[in-house]
């Protein structure tokens, strides 16, 4: 899109604007501290939780749109699964996403707290794959690997009970 | 698809004079890049400042609320978003993000398509709510002026809507924006709208 106006004319808006403050959009407001606070404890696994999906959505190659059709949920609750770990997934969305990448979806509900953890070794293992894995574009060796061990453990059938 | 480039022109604040800058149709990495390297740092400065200053925490910018980990995620994910930058001087001074999915609310309008501006956002240094000097001016008027173009031209007829800063809800009511009050779904945020009518007066050359 090309606009052609003369160099007054935008003079005369910029004049026009003075000391004016223009921002808009959530993204440039931003929410106080308390309302994050709620929702901490939960963070940990939600981190693990976020960049499993990421990770396992470019291990396949997909877009976020891709990984939206496949998995029928939608594309701005991926982008926010993914980037924002104060982010409460949907229930379902948790439920599609464990059958799309074939993992225990009990354990995936667990790692999106949504359900409480009666697992310590998974919460050990979230964290361990959260600290492994960094967000960039392509998997570095070190982050398939992170993943696949990961994958392993979500993928058993019955969690370990830690007495 | 390729970056349009409109030439536009901005106000040096320190001089009165004109600063000649490009108005592009596009978020490219560039413009992420700066938003990290040059607008982070500037507005972690102005906070520092304060801080150093004194000034209690409950007078200090919105923007000092920020979860830098969890902007910085979300604007890169602007990439993929459809929206308008500024670059003058070198430097990124702008950033917007619009949505062509929306539709109208105002009620001589309501329900036709518009231009809805997701993110507007000036860079730290232009921004006069900081209580630093400011260096350009114009850039969120350039940024509005490309929503209402971009309306125009997708046959929307320079309609746009938009969710307001609250130390910005007097700008958009000065250039005619009709305000439709506090949306409850977005954190209060009071909701303008621009009516197509508006829309020509704002984009008419003088």
């Amino acid at each position: 899109m090309k606009l052609e106006r003369s160099k007054d004319w935008w003079l005369n808006r910029a004049r026009r604007e003075g000391d004016a403050v223009i921002g808009a959009g959530l993204l440039a407001f931003d929410p106080a501290p308390e309302e994050r606070a709620a929702t901490a404890p939960a963070e940990d696994s939600r981190i693990a939780f976020g960049k499993f999906v990421n990770l396992m959505r470019r291990r396949r190659g997909l877009s976020m749109e891709q990984l939206a059709d496949a998995a029928e949920v939608d594309a701005s609750e991926l982008l926010v699964i993914e980037d924002d770990v104060h982010h409460r997934p949907e229930p379902r969305t948790v439920y599609r996403l464990a059958q799309t990448f074939e993992v225990s979806q009990m354990r995936l509900m667990q790692l999106a707290g949504l359900t409480a953890a009666n697992d310590a070794g998974l919460r050990q293992e979230a964290v361990r794959f959260a600290a492994r894995s960094e967000s960039v574009q392509k998997l570095t060796s070190e982050e398939s690997s992170a993943l696949e061990a990961f994958v392993a453990v979500l993928s058993e059938q019955e969690p370990k009970r830690v007495k | 698809m390729m970056t349009e480039i409109s030439v536009i022109h901005l106000l040096d604040v320190a001089t009165g004079e004109g600063v000649e800058g490009e108005l592009r149709d596009a978020i490219e990495q560039a413009q992420l890049d700066d938003w990290q390297k040059e607008w982070q740092p500037a507005l972690l400065a102005v906070l520092q400042d304060l801080a150093r200053r004194g000034v209690p925490v409950d007078q200090w910018p919105q923007s000092w609320h920020w979860d830098w980990g969890k902007k910085t995620a979300r604007v890169q994910g602007l990439l993929a978003f459809r929206g308008f930058s500024v670059v003058a001087q070198g430097v990124t001074q702008g950033l917007s993000q619009v949505d062509l999915t929306k539709a109208a609310r105002e009620p001589s309008q309501a329900g036709k398509p518009l231009v809805y501006l997701d993110y507007v956002e000036v860079a730290p240094w232009n921004r006069p709510e900081l209580g630093r000097p400011t260096r350009l001016r114009g850039v969120g008027s350039a940024l509005l002026t490309a929503a209402v173009a971009l309306s125009d031209e997708e046959g929307f007829k320079g309609r746009i809507g938009l969710h307001s800063l609250p130390q910005a809800d007097a700008f958009y009511a000065k250039i005619g924006m009709t305000d439709l009050g506090q949306d409850a779904a977005y954190q209060n945020l009071r909701y303008f709208e621009m009516t197509a009518a508006r829309a020509q007066a704002f984009l008419e050359k003088e």
